[in-house]
C-alpha cells in the first residue's frame, strides 16, 4: 500500500512540475511587455532595465524558471505587477480563504445530499421517488454550471421583488462566519456550486449500489434472513461507496474549474476571480501563482482520494 | 482483459476531470466499453432474430446500426433539433437581413435597409432593451443590438469552434492512439503519461491560462485574417487549440482500446497472413473499425465544447466585442438580470437546447452502435 501511494505521490509531482513549467512558459511568451505597461507613459530605458533586474526578468529562461521553482519551494510567490512591490502571497491570501470555504461548502453538499439520494433511488429503483430525483440529476447535470447560476440569481431577484425580500445575489459575506447576513450571501452560490457535483454523485451512487445489489453476497445476507436494513447499511451501503471515494478527488478538480464562473457570475471575490482580474491586467505573476495554487489543489484533491481508496478497500495492497 | 487496462491505470477511474459537463454518465460507459469484449459485427449480428427472407439481402454492420438509429425516436429528434441549429446559424443571417421593412430612425431621421439594422454589429441608440417585435424577432440588447442576429452569430461561432476541436481532436486521437494500439512501445508509455497528466487537471485552467495570457495579443496578430480575425474572433482560435488540446488524449485512449481488441482478430491475422503490410492494415481493416467509437465519443465531446466556448467567452476570454457568442450574450445581459431578464435567460435557453440534443444524440449513437451498452 506504502508502495502504491509512493508512487502515485511520485506521478502527482510530476503533474506539479508539468503545471509550473506550462505556466511559466505561457507567461515567458506573453507578447505583452508587461514592465512597460507599470511605466505607464514615462518609458525610461533604466529605470526599465533596473524593473526588468528586479523582477529577474532579464535572465535566461531556464534559469528564471529554476528561480520560480525555488522560490516556489520557499512558499514565495513573487511580486505583482499591477500594484508595484505587493508580495503575490498577500493578493492571493485574501481570496484563498474564501475559494476554500465555498469549495468545501459545496464539497459537503455533493457528498452529503448526492449521495443519499443515490442509494435511495438505487433501493426504490423503478419507483417514483427514484425517476423523480434521477430526472432532476439528469436536468441539472446537464445544465452547465453558469447557467445553474443565472437561473437561480433570476430567482432571487424575483422573490426579492415579489416578496418584498432583500435577499442578496451577488456577493460573500465574510470568510468563515455565519451570521444570518452571512448564510443569506453564501447559500445561493454553494448550492449552485455543489449542484451540479451532488447531481454526479447521486447518478454514481445510484449506479455502483444497483451493481452492488445484483452481487452473489447480497443475495446470501438476503437468503440467511437478515434484515433488509441489515443487508442494505451493512452490506451493500459500505462497498457502493468504494468507487464514490475515487470520485472525491476528481470532484475537486470540477470544483476549481466550476469556481471561474460561480466566481464571475455571483461576483465573489476568491482565488478565481483574482485569476480573472489579473488577466485582465496583465498582472503574470499573480495568474502564473493562482494557477499552481489551484492545481495543487486539485492534485491533493486527487491524492486525498487515492488515501482513501487505499484505506477503504484493501485489495489496493495487493498491488 | 488485463492487456487492454494496461499496466498504466492503477485503479478504476469512473470519469476524467475537466469532463464534468458531459452528459450524463457518458465517460463511464465509455470506459466501460473499451474494458468489456470487443464489439464485432458477429456479435452485432448475431443478436438480430433472422428470418430467411432477411438473410436474402445482408446488411453490413453499419447499416444495421442506422438501421436501430433510425427507429429510435428521441435520436433522431435531436438530430433534427441540430441540422435545424445548423442550418439556422449559417444561412439565417444572410436571409434575415433581406426579409425586413426599412426602418426609419426618429434620431437620425435616415431610413435604414433591414440588411444594415438587422446586422449582429449594429446599434440603434434609441432602440434599447425592447421585447421581440415585427422589425426586431428576438428583440434588443442594452446597446440596441439585435438580439436574433447576434444570437445566430454566436450559434455559427459555437458550431465552428466544435468543428475545429472535432477535427484536431479526431486527426490527433485517432493516429496516437491507433500507433499506440497497434505499436505499443515508447508511444504507448508516452501517450499514457500524457493522459495521467491531463486527466489530473482541469483543461479549463489550461485554457484560461493560455487565452488569458497569450489572448490579449490576439488581435494585433490574426486581426487582418478575414474570417478568423475579424469581429473579434481572434482568440478563439486559442480557444479552439486549446479545448483540442485538452480532449484528444480521451479520445486517443478509447481509440486504443479498440485497436488492442482489434489487431487480435481474424481479419486482422487473415490481412497479415496475405502479405498486408502494418501501413494497410491501419489504414484500410483498422481505422474503418473505429469508426463507431469515434463518432460517438467526438458527439459526446461536441456538448462539451459548445459549453466551454460559452463558459470562456462569458469570463470574458473567448469572443470580444462586437463579435457576438452565445457566452458574450448572457455575459453582457446579466447586468440587467433585474429588468431585463429576456436578454440572459434567451440565449442560455438556446445553450441548453444544443447542449441537450448533442447529449441525447450521443447516446443514442452509442445505443445504435453497441446494442450491448445498453441495460
Amino acid at each position: 500500500m506504502l508502495k502504491f501511494l509512493i508512487k502515485r505521490f511520485i506521478g502527482l509531482l510530476f503533474v506539479i512540475l508539468c503545471v509550473t513549467f506550462l505556466t511559466f512558459i505561457i507567461g515567458y511568451y506573453a507578447p505583452s511587455n508587461p514592465i512597460q505597461i507599470m511605466m505607464g507613459d514615462h518609458p525610461n530605458k533604466l529605470l526599465e532595465a533596473q524593473l526588468k533586474h528586479a523582477y529577474g526578468l532579464d535572465l535566461p529562461p531556464l534559469q528564471q524558471y529554476l528561480n520560480f521553482l525555488i522560490r516556489l519551494l520557499h512558499f514565495d510567490l513573487g511580486t505583482s505587477f499591477k500594484t508595484i512591490g505587493r508580495p503575490v502571497n498577500d493578493i492571493i491570501g485574501e481570496g484563498l480563504p474564501i475559494s476554500l470555504e465555498l469549495g468545501m461548502w459545496a464539497l459537503l453538499i455533493q457528498i452529503c445530499i448526492g449521495v443519499p439520494v443515490g442509494i435511495i433511488s438505487a433501493i426504490r429503483a423503478n419507483s417514483w421517488t427514484d425517476t423523480i430525483s434521477m430526472g432532476a440529476a439528469l436536468i441539472i447535470y446537464a445544465l452547465p454550471a453558469f447557467i445553474l447560476g443565472i437561473l437561480v440569481q433570476f430567482l432571487i431577484i424575483w422573490l426579492d421583488n415579489t416578496f418584498g425580500w432583500s435577499w442578496p445575489n451577488t456577493q460573500w459575506g465574510t470568510p468563515w462566519q455565519y451570521t444570518w447576513t452571512d448564510i443569506q450571501y453564501k447559500l445561493a452560490p454553494i448550492l449552485v456550486y455543489g449542484a451540479t457535483g451532488m447531481a454526479y454523485f447521486a447518478r454514481l451512487a445510484r449506479t455502483s449500489m444497483l451493481e452492488i445489489l445484483r452481487q452473489d453476497y447480497v443475495r446470501t445476507a438476503r437468503a440467511k434472513g437478515l434484515y433488509e436494513r441489515a443487508v442494505i447499511y451493512r452490506h451493500a451501503f459500505r462497498n457502493a461507496l468504494i468507487p464514490l471515494i475515487t470520485i472525491i478527488g476528481l470532484s475537486v478538480g470540477f470544483l476549481v474549474a466550476g469556481a471561474f464562473f460561480i466566481e464571475r457570475i455571483f461576483s465573489i471575490p476568491g482565488i478565481a476571480g483574482i485569476t480573472l482580474d489579473s488577466i485582465d491586467n496583465l498582472d503574470y505573476p499573480v495568474v502564473q501563482a493562482t494557477t499552481v495554487v489551484l492545481a495543487i489543489g486539485v492534485v491533493f484533491g486527487n491524492l486525498l482520494s487515492d488515501i482513501c481508496y487505499t484505506l477503504v478497500d484493501p485489495r489496493i495492497k495487493a498491488e | 482483459m488485463e492487456q487492454n487496462n494496461g499496466p498504466k491505470f492503477s485503479k478504476p477511474r469512473f470519469v476524467q476531470p475537466g469532463e464534468s459537463m458531459v452528459p450524463p454518465g457518458s465517460p463511464q460507459e465509455l470506459i466501460v466499453e473499451e474494458e468489456a469484449p470487443a464489439l464485432s459485427a458477429e456479435v452485432v449480428d448475431g443478436k438480430e432474430v433472422r428470418t430467411p427472407n432477411s438473410q436474402k439481402k445482408s446488411q453490413t454492420p453499419l447499416q444495421d446500426s442506422l438501421r436501430r438509429l433510425r427507429k429510435d425516436f428521441r435520436a433522431m429528434f435531436c438530430l433534427g433539433v441540430i441540422a435545424f441549429y445548423v442550418l439556422l446559424a449559417i444561412f439565417g443571417p444572410p436571409i434575415y437581413r433581406m426579409a425586413g421593412p426599412d426602418y426609419k430612425s426618429n434620431m437620425t431621421n435616415t431610413v435604414i435597409p433591414a440588411s444594415v439594422y438587422r446586422d449582429f454589429t449594429h446599434q440603434e441608440a434609441d432602440r434599447k432593451h425592447e421585447g421581440p417585435s415585427a422589425q426586431y424577432w428576438l428583440g434588443t440588447d442594452s446597446i440596441g443590438r439585435d438580439l436574433f442576429a447576434r444570437l445566430m452569430q454566436g450559434m455559427l461561432i459555437s458550431i465552428a469552434v466544435a468543428a475545429v476541436v472535432e477535427l484536431i481532436d479526431i486527426f490527433l486521437g485517432v493516429t496516437v492512439g491507433v500507433l499506440a494500439g497497434y505499436y505499443g512501445g515508447w508511444i504507448d508509455f508516452v501517450l499514457a503519461r500524457f493522459t495521467d497528466v491531463i486527466f489530473a487537471f482541469p483543461g479549463l485552467l489550461f485554457i484560461i491560462l493560455l487565452v488569458g495570457i497569450l489572448g490579449s495579443k490576439a488581435n494585433d496578430t490574426l486581426g487582418n485574417i478575414p474570417v478568423i480575425g475579424a469581429n473579434g474572433n481572434a482568440r478563439l482560435l486559442f480557444v479552439s487549440i486549446g479545448l483540442a488540446l485538452t480532449v484528444w488524449p480521451l479520445m486517443a485512449r478509447y481509440v486504443r482500446g479498440q485497436t488492442l481488441q482489434l489487431k487480435e482478430q481474424q481479419f486482422v491475422e487473415a490481412a497479415r497472413t496475405s502479405g498486408a503490410t502494418d501501413f494497410t492494415i491501419i489504414v484500410r481493416h483498422l481505422i474503418p473499425n473505429l469508426f463507431s467509437i469515434v463518432i460517438i465519443a467526438s458527439t459526446l465531446n461536441i456538448a462539451n465544447t459548445i459549453i466551454s466556448e460559452a463558459g470562456i467567452s462569458l469570463l470574458g476570454l473567448g469572443v470580444q466585442p462586437p463579435g457576438s457568442s452565445i457566452g458574450l450574450m448572457i455575459s453582457d445581459a446579466t447586468t440587467f438580470l433585474e429588468n431585463h431578464p429576456w436578454e440572459a435567460l434567451m440565449p442560455s435557453f438556446v445553450l441548453v437546447i444544443i447542449v441537450l440534443a448533442f447529449s441525447f444524440l450521443g447516446d443514442g449513437l452509442r445505443d445504435a452502435f453497441d446494442p450491448r451498452s445498453k441495460d
